[in-house]
């Protein structure tokens, strides 16, 4: 019983910090109709960001954090100037290489500065495990979780009630309706693109203190991303979340039920399935061309 | 049917000549007269690498998706070898036909679920494959030796006889490559190669054109694979070891970056990006940890400014040279054939979300007739025409052309049937000339593209420029001679409803569907227009125009349908047509009274 609960629990954040993740991911993928393909890389910089501030600052993970976010941010607007305005009227495989390339930078500049070796980061706060009755909570699990759902509610919250989250909406839209509506189409994506760094970022920071981080971390997060974006729905970002939460419960239960890869490879198979159910997604994006 | 002219030579057949036999032919000099030991395994290597790469242009360069399964491949066929020579002793012969077969097998078995996808739902299907491809080899280590991996890899032996490590092993894995480059050009230096072309830039126009898109994405799929796989054989024989590094994420970049900066179309874009990035880590040293860093800004660097990759830029300046291009003789294109059938729906019903598009809609073709279609915007015209070219399908209703039931063909297999169709805005890829375009449209009809056409030299030399001719024919009585071998990108709108025409013509289609054709005609054009169609209609094709430009319409059309809301609301003569109350009501009226 209280294992199940401590296992649910570290499920659900698991799949909080995924849900970081895969937000990002559809941002970028509504604003361009390309994926980042440097999205887990993403998060392993967030992740190194935060390990490398640490020894800098001693004050808990919880403060770093906004400093990670705003370096984060930035280094998504150096992203979408990169890997994407220039490719802006080319298919969307050209965005695909391009991510690629990036992440692949962003993995061996990691390499070469912080080196092979796991690095990890003070918890978000206090290290000591709560104690409730005869259950023993982690600290970081609920604080993951609660910083999670702060950042996810913000989200919704810009995109849903305010001005610039309407901006961003008709840019992923239509992008050529809302330039002729003079929304700033081009700061519209460099913003989605910030966004998702961020929130990568963020990712990354709350992950490393339980996870640790190494330069390759991220290479098997986008496809965790992408899967819950694919159970979710493309349209909703409650969607995302849902399948997020699903991916992380499902990967942290079966991860102790049997093994860490039978965990994978039954995530990864279901991919495939869905794919093949499902072949259009939940996103039709084969209808029509844009004229 | 012979011809005095000589074949146009198109700038897009440029890279795909003899370049690379010279390159081949260098190495060959330098592998036998000045390099070490060590050069000669570093060679060999690449070899392998090329070999990999040119599989790799089938379905990223030609099909144009981008595959991540390219590495899994080259793991698998490296793993089979490994297993089968040192476990159970196999001779060259059979583990490397299995090297092959294993993941040709694998690319067929996944193709079904993978190959119906499109972009990014393709890319991630395929890193799903590979990471499992991973787990797998990595997890099950009483078979592959798990992490560590699989060691004493025997060397190639042919026939019973070795062939040893150094300059035979290079000349036996470069000889490989060659052949690998021969079959590339072979099957992609015809009209097959400028359907990939089509196919990969405008999907739109590749059903257009009748293309079995999803036929040639399989072919190019299965072909990575099996190149993929012969290419991990070889590396398995001449490294020696294979371990589940074969199978990483790094493997499958490097792949990438290879196709990217050599140039992901060209033959010897291949063989430069594996040399080029084989001996780049090699010759500087001190980049050593670098080598991935340097390769991922490189390849950042080609995507955005040279995406043509190095063949790309060293064609350039030689593709200038090629670009007077002369319209063959044309060859007389018989339009009325056996094929003239009636069009029957009945019932057509789509529904767009709560919105009924198209309402129970009955319409009938006859052979020869014009049929005008009219209605206000958003009346369900163009959906109309989306079903009846099979790009949309009906949620109800029925199809018949002559005998044949259309419900369920997809757009391509409707374009064959002999529903030809012209779009709002024109589907013409940008690069290939008219000429190209018409010649592939009828290469397409006589069932003329795929590898195994290719394979057989069906869709080049001779063939071709028969094709060329009847192109040149069918562009000639749609008033396009001269402009034929622009490309179409560069064509003004009243020249580009020409090439759709003449696109339509070289299916030897039963029925044209034309989308609002007179769009920004001058008088004069919009006449010369009105004079086609009659005549094509006077050889016993069918034609629906949807048109909202009545005075070009009502003397063109011989019968008119009037949509509104998803309903047929009117039909008749175009006279009838302008004093019908309905039409008037819903349509006309607004055309006709001042607001």
């Amino acid at each position: 019983m209280i294992t199940t609960l401590q296992l649910t629990l570290n499920g659900l954040a698991l799949g909080a910090a995924y849900a970081l993740v895969a937000l990002g991911f559809v941002l970028v993928l509504n604003a361009t109709g390309a994926v980042n393909f440097a999205q887990g890389d993403l998060v392993m910089a967030g992740g190194y960001a935060a390990a490398a501030l640490a020894p800098l600052m001693p004050v808990p993970g919880l403060a770093l954090l906004p400093i990670v976010i705003a370096a984060m941010a930035l280094l998504g607007l150096a992203v979408s100037a990169l890997a994407f305005f220039p490719l802006m009227r080319r298919p969307a495989t050209a965005v695909f290489v391009s991510t690629i390339a990036i992440g692949l930078v962003l993995q061996n500049a990691a390499l070469t500065l912080f080196g092979p070796e796991p690095r990890t980061a003070p918890p978000v706060w206090g290290s000591e495990p709560l104690r409730w009755g005869g259950l023993t909570l982690s600290h970081q699990a609920i604080a993951v979780i609660s910083v999670a759902t702060l950042l996810v509610s913000g989200q919704g919250w810009l995109l849903a009630r305010t001005r610039l989250g309407r901006n961003l909406r008709a840019t992923a839209q239509d992008r050529e309706m809302a330039a002729a509506l003079g929304i700033p189409v081009r700061a519209m994506i460099a913003l989605s693109f910030a966004l998702a760094a961020a929130l990568a970022g963020a990712a990354g920071a709350l992950l490393v203190n339980q996870f640790f981080v190494t330069p390759t971390a991220g290479s098997a997060l986008i496809l965790k991303a992408y899967i819950a974006v694919v159970i979710g729905g493309w349209g909703s970002l409650a969607g995302a979340v849902a399948g997020a939460l699903l991916v992380g419960l499902f990967e942290t239960v079966v991860a102790a039920a049997v093994s860490y890869t039978a965990a994978s490879a039954l995530l990864y198979a279901s991919l495939l399935l869905i794919l093949l159910l499902r072949p259009q997604g939940l996103f039709g994006e084969t209808a029509g061309r844009r004229a | 049917m012979t011809l005095a002219a000589a074949p146009p030579s198109s700038p897009r057949d440029f890279g795909n000549d003899a370049s690379w036999a010279v390159l081949l032919l260098g190495l060959g000099v330098y592998a036998s007269a000045f390099a070490s030991p060590y050069g000669l395994r570093v060679l060999t290597l690449a070899g392998c690498q090329a070999l990999l790469v040119l599989g790799y242009q089938f379905i990223f360069g030609h099909a144009g998706a981008l595959s991540l399964a390219q590495g899994a491949f080259f793991g698998l066929g490296a793993y089979t070898t490994a297993i089968l020579s040192t476990r159970y002793h196999w001779g060259f012969e059979a583990t490397f036909s299995l090297s092959i077969l294993m993941p040709l097998a694998l690319a067929a078995g996944v193709a079904l679920p993978v190959l119906r996808l499109a972009s990014h739902y393709f890319a991630l299907a395929t890193l799903g494959l590979a990471q499992m491809a991973l787990l797998l080899v990595v997890n099950a280590g009483d078979w592959t030796g798990g992490a560590l991996g699989l060691t004493g890899v025997p060397g190639i032996a042919i026939l019973g006889t070795a062939v040893p490590r150094g300059l035979p092993l290079a000349i036996t894995v470069w000889g490989a490559v060659t052949l690998g480059a021969w079959l590339s050009r072979r099957l992609t230096h015809g009209l097959t190669g400028t359907a990939y072309a089509v196919l990969r830039s405008d999907t739109l126009a590749a059903s257009a054109i009748g293309l079995a898109q999803t036929q040639l994405r399989f072919s190019a799929f299965l072909l990575s694979a099996g190149f993929a796989g012969a290419a991990g054989a070889l590396q398995a024989h001449t490294v020696g070891v294979v371990s589940s590094e074969t199978l990483e994420f790094s493997v499958m970049v490097t792949c990438l970056a290879m196709t990217v900066i050599g140039g992901s179309t060209r033959i010897v874009g291949a063989l430069l990006g594996a040399l080029l990035l084989t001996y780049l880590p090699e010759w500087l040293r001190l980049l050593q940890g670098f080598a991935l860093l340097a390769y991922g800004a490189a390849l950042l660097a080609m995507i955005i400014l040279a995406p043509e990759g190095l063949a790309g830029v060293l064609g350039r300046a030689r593709a200038h040279r090629r670009q007077d291009a002369v319209l063959p003789l044309s060859a007389p294109v018989a339009l009325r054939g056996s094929r003239s059938a009636t069009l029957e729906a009945r019932g057509l019903t789509k529904r767009f979300g709560g919105v009924l598009a198209l309402d129970r809609v009955d319409l009938v073709i006859e052979p020869g007739e014009i049929l005008g279609l009219i209605g206000p915007n958003g009346s369900g015209k163009t959906t109309l025409a989306n079903v009846i070219s099979g790009l949309v399908a009906p949620d109800d209703g029925a199809m018949r052309l002559g005998s044949r039931g259309l419900r369920g063909l997809g757009a391509e297999r409707i374009a064959r049937a002999g529903i030809a169709r012209g779009f709002q805005t024109p589907a013409l890829p940008p690069s290939l000339s008219a000429l190209e375009l018409v010649a592939l449209t009828r290469a397409s009809a006589g069932q003329r593209i795929g590898f195994l056409p290719a394979l057989l030299g069906r869709d080049t030399g001779d063939e071709r420029r028969r094709f060329e001719a009847e192109a040149a024919d069918l562009l000639g009585r749609v008033g396009l001679s001269s402009a034929a071998v622009r490309p179409c990108g560069t064509l003004p709108p009243g020249l580009a409803w020409r090439v759709e025409v003449a696109r339509a013509l070289a299916l030897d289609p039963m029925l044209i569907i034309l989308d609002e054709p007179a769009v920004g005609l001058g008088e004069r054009e919009q006449a010369e227009l009105g004079a086609t169609l009659r005549e094509i209609a006077g050889c016993g094709i069918a034609l629906l125009v949807i048109e909202h430009n009545l005075p070009f319409l009502l003397p063109t059309a011989h019968r008119i349908v009037v949509l509104d809301q998803g309903r047929v609301i009117a039909k008749g003569k175009p006279a009838e047509i302008v004093h019908d109350p309905a039409a008037i009501a819903a349509y006309l009226g607004r055309e006709r009274l001042p607001a």
